[in-house]
């Protein structure tokens, strides 16, 4: 017999749709409905909520990404549309991620390119995808512009809207009817503030997924935890402005020291470990969407969280 | 002994049998009007036996009364003498009447009732058949005019000195100074014949900038001068921390000096321009903070500015003049206001005493800024307080234009929203030079109203208008043509002055909301919020709650009380009664410490954006928000 809790919330999380499939005008096979959770997650008495989406996460540069993936997954980290293949269709992902690297690359001014790199990903896997944009002032508004006019249709989440840079982005979002990733650095008030931000200038609730930034179990997770924690009980009391999923990405874990200092041939399973565990822990405070680097995080992490969607005699719990 | 029970208001007092009616009022703390010295002359004196057994003749004083107040027991207090236990009737009309007075800064009177006075008495002189001493026939001379009872009262051993000299040499017409102090009245000054008209108190607010004195004739009541000027311990260090330093290597001596030289240079100031002898000045009542307290009574201020930051001393104190080298007649007394805390001082109490949240049922918020701010919250039964640093920004600093409230600088600002220009008026009305703190609060809240900043202070650089530019280092708007200023550059507010205006709003709303949450209460239970500091006189209520610097609260009932600590020290001056809960209120006031409340940060952060990150703190804000954003779109 479950225990019948009751935290006297009153409002469910807000929902919003990721991937556009052919019915919906885009060319995605699925898209998913995430949010509209009503507790907090895992509790045996509402068994039935969907567990958190797994997303991959890929680059078109890849100088600017771990080394440790980059031997794992070998030459397809040079091509972003075999990774983003592989991804869908041998690591088993939900989501696939993509972060334009190449826009870091000193005084970067390819914007075109950027389209067809979008496009390519698009057309190889038929999972929604999520985008992250550049990092730099003075493209932003350019990148953001190209990216949403390549995913048009496509329902996209596009990443990530900071206090300090919001506009460019929602104007994308805005004008191709995409979704946002809203970035605050581990803290309740801002990460209502870029919300509420986002809202005035014209973003609908629907189309916010919340990043309340993740850092690596270890390394200030406890904060993480603790903040969204908090978003998403004062969502489920009522603060619609908080209502949002979240999304959470352990990218961090894979530049701590235990993982670059890891022996020969541990490497990966460190990463792997710290991964999981990373993703696991934030799936617990309630994240919607969770994000790897290391392929091979992917099945463990499905394993666990099925496992602790049982309940815990069958999942064999003392 | 016999009791004695006064009505109406049933104050029981015992007595020897014997004793006048009059001497029993007197020790009862009833002052009562007695013209004659009571000698049964003057028939003001008039009480009412209501029961017992009391020694009257009506004959002999029938004449001050009518028929029917004999029938009540009419009889004269001075020639009444007390056989058994008494009731007696004191009317109003018998007992002084209170001078009420305005004074500045208030919208109520205060009682004036002063803690000097000044008594003429002209005595029977010695005889063989009358050879009490100079000193019982000079004390009972003082109680018989109305003074305090003659065994309250203390001649210090200066005054007993020169006592047989003048008593006889002015043929025993001579006046008294009299004072309240601690535990009973001290004969401060003896003087031959009538100088009752001459006596005078100084209301000090001894600022770490700005010294500010006013000057009473304690007679009439009324403010013969004013005179300010700057403390001159800024020579030792701009600021609080750098003079503490500066007492601390041996410095203190130096500073005690400064700080009575300020003082005394405003009191002459305000001496000369009234024509009065700092001679004549007895009371002198200052209100400082803690570490301007100590240092004035050269007092080692070293331990307040480390941890654990305690003074040396919190209660009031009273100290003759001459120690602390004050320029008032020698044997006048000064009061120093007692603090809380070594952040909450003197000042403070002065707010408080000005504003009256310590005598009011209902909660009242007090909020005063300066580089520092401090915040009391309560009413008469309890109080919380906390300080913090705002910034200098509320006060014009760390903003590229921001200017103290001299001449020049804008004070007032509106925009239009339409095409986005400013009107603006300086102090003085002459060409602006730069922006003080009420016009930055006005700036920051007309820039958000209009939409060119977003509630996080972000100027919104895609409104393309000649105002709104990317800036040198920040983008900035453009408050005042070059062509229009006095400098001949433009004035403009640059994002990086916004984000520290709003660190500074942050600061104090979160601390006034740390102490509500600590006290249990929401801005719905506060009644009044009082502004008290250099700019609160000129503070814009309604952009102060748009920006969300207070809570929200109806705008009638926000309270400008300009210079507190001056008010305080005034009222402290002019009444005794009022000085005498000064202790009380700073007992009661409990000092929370923000850097021990892990809260405090969390409230910061929900602060930092326009008005606040939780609307339901500002629905009316939020309410002319929507509204503003509709008009824009």
């Amino acid at each position: 017999m479950p225990f019948e809790m009751n935290f006297g919330w009153t409002t469910p999380i807000g929902e919003v749709v990721l991937g556009a499939t052919k019915a919906d005008g885009g060319t995605r096979r699925i898209s998913y409905r995430i949010g509209g959770g009503t507790t907090l997650p895992f509790l045996e008495s509402s068994p039935s909520s969907p567990a958190p989406l797994i997303a991959f996460e890929i680059c078109d540069n890849p100088d600017f990404w771990s080394p440790i993936v980059k031997d794992y997954c070998g030459d397809v980290v040079n091509n972003a549309n075999e990774w983003a293949k592989k991804a869908d269709a041998d690591y088993g992902a939900d989501l696939v991620r993509l972060h334009l690297t190449s826009t870091k690359q000193r005084n970067f001014s390819d914007i075109a390119s950027l389209g067809s790199v979008v496009e390519g990903v698009l057309s190889a896997t038929s999972l929604p995808v999520i985008i992250e944009g550049s990092n730099e002032p003075k493209i932003d508004s350019e990148v953001y512009q190209k990216c949403g006019e390549a995913g048009q249709g496509e329902r996209l989440l596009l990443g990530t809207a900071e206090a300090g840079k919001y506009r460019s982005i929602a104007a994308a979002a805005l004008a191709y009817n995409h979704s946002i990733i809203a970035q605050s650095p581990i803290d309740i008030n801002l990460a209502k503030q870029l919300n509420i931000l986002l809202k005035e200038i014209g973003v609908q609730r629907d189309h916010i997924v919340i990043d309340p930034y993740t850092g690596a179990l270890g390394y200030g997770f406890e904060y993480s935890y603790s903040a969204m924690e908090r978003i998403r009980f004062s969502a489920l009391k009522g603060d619609t402005d908080l209502a949002m999923p979240m999304i959470c990405s352990s990218a961090d874990t894979l530049t701590i020291k235990e993982v670059r200092e890891a022996g020969d041939g541990l490497q990966d399973e460190t990463a792997i470990q710290w991964e999981l565990f990373t993703c696991l822990a934030a799936a617990t405070a309630g994240a919607e969407i969770l994000c790897v680097r290391h392929p091979g995080t992917i099945v463990p992490l499905r394993k666990a969280l099925a496992g602790m969607k049982q309940p815990a005699q069958s999942a064999g719990v003392p | 002994m016999r009791t004695v029970t006064f009505l109406p208001s049933y104050y029981k007092i015992d007595v020897p049998r014997g004793t006048t009616v009059l001497d029993a009022t007197q020790r009862a703390g009833l002052s009562m009007n007695v013209v004659c010295g009571g000698q049964g002359k003057c028939g003001k004196c008039i009480v009412f036996i209501r029961s017992g057994r009391a020694e009257f003749d009506r004959q002999k004083y029938g004449r001050f009364f009518t028929e029917p107040e004999l029938q009540k027991g009419g009889c004269l207090a001075c020639e009444t003498i007390v056989q058994g236990d008494l009731h007696v009737f004191v009317p109003e009309s018998t007992l002084i009447q209170e001078q009420k007075i305005l004074v500045e800064g208030l919208d109520h009177e205060i009682e004036f009732h002063p803690s000097v006075r000044k008594y003429y008495v002209e005595l029977h002189p010695p005889s063989l058949a009358d050879p009490s001493p100079d000193l019982s026939r000079f004390l009972w001379g003082i109680q018989k005019s109305g003074g305090p009872v003659a065994e309250k009262m203390y001649a210090p051993l200066a005054v007993l000195r020169e006592m047989p000299s003048i008593l006889r040499h002015s043929e025993w017409k001579v006046t008294a100074t009299i004072g309240l102090v601690p535990g009973g009245y001290r004969v401060i000054d003896l003087q031959e014949n009538d100088t009752s008209k001459r006596v005078y108190g100084a209301a000090v607010d001894l600022g770490s900038t700005t010294i500010v004195v006013y000057l009473w004739d304690l007679v009439t009541g009324k403010v013969v001068g004013v005179a300010s000027n700057y403390n001159k311990q800024i020579s030792c260090g701009e600021d609080i921390l750098a003079r503490v330093n500066f007492a601390r290597k041996n410095g203190l001596t130096k500073l005690q000096a400064l700080a009575a030289e300020s003082i005394n240079q405003a009191i002459t100031s305000a001496s000369n321009s009234a024509g009065i002898d700092r001679e004549d000045i007895y009371d002198v009542v200052v209100a400082g903070n803690t570490v301007m307290t100590h240092m004035l009574l050269g007092i080692d201020p070293a331990y307040m500015i480390a941890e654990p930051y305690v003074p040396v001393v919190r209660r009031a104190l009273s100290i003759a003049a001459s120690r602390l080298g004050i320029a008032c007649n020698p044997n006048g007394g000064v009061y120093a206001f007692p603090a809380v805390s070594d952040f909450i001082g003197g000042d403070i109490i002065a707010d408080i005493l000005a504003c009256g949240m310590g005598e009011r049922e209902e909660i009242s918020l007090l909020v005063d800024i300066g580089t520092n701010f401090e915040v009391v919250l309560g009413n008469k039964e309890w109080m919380f307080s906390c300080a913090g640093a705002a910034g200098p920004a509320l006060e014009g600093g760390e903003v590229l234009f921001g200017m103290r409230a001299n001449p020049g600088a804008i004070e007032k600002i509106t925009i239009d929203p339409v095409t986005l220009d400013p009107k603006y008026s300086t102090i003085n009305g002459i060409k602006p030079r730069g922006i003080c703190g009420s016009g930055l609060i006005d700036l920051l809240a007309e820039l958000l109203l209009v939409c060119v900043i977003d509630r996080t202070g972000r100027i919104n650089t895609g409104i393309e208008h000649p105002r709104i530019r990317k800036g040198t280092h920040f983008p900035e708007f453009v408050v005042a043509w070059a062509k229009e200023t006095d400098t001949g550059k433009d004035i403009v507010i640059t994002e990086n002055d916004i984000k520290n205006l709003i660190m500074s709003k942050a600061s104090v709303h979160a601390a006034c909301v740390t102490l509500m949450k600590e006290a249990g209460v929401t801005h719905k239970d506060i009644s009044t919020i009082y502004f008290a500091g250099a700019f609160g006189n000129y503070l814009d209520k309604k952009n102060a709650t748009i920006i969300g610097l207070i809570p929200e609260i109806d705008l009638k009932d926000i309270k400008n009380i300009g210079n507190g600590a001056v008010t305080g020290a005034n009222i402290a001056l002019i009444n005794r009664r009022a000085r005498k809960t000064l202790d009380d209120i700073a007992y009661r006031i409990a000092y929370i410490e923000l850097n021990a409340e892990s809260s405090f940060m969390d409230e910061y952060t929900g602060s930092t954006f326009l008005p606040h990150t939780d609307f339901s703190l500002f629905p009316g804000v939020q309410e002319l928000l929507d509204s503003c954003r509709i008009r824009k779109e």
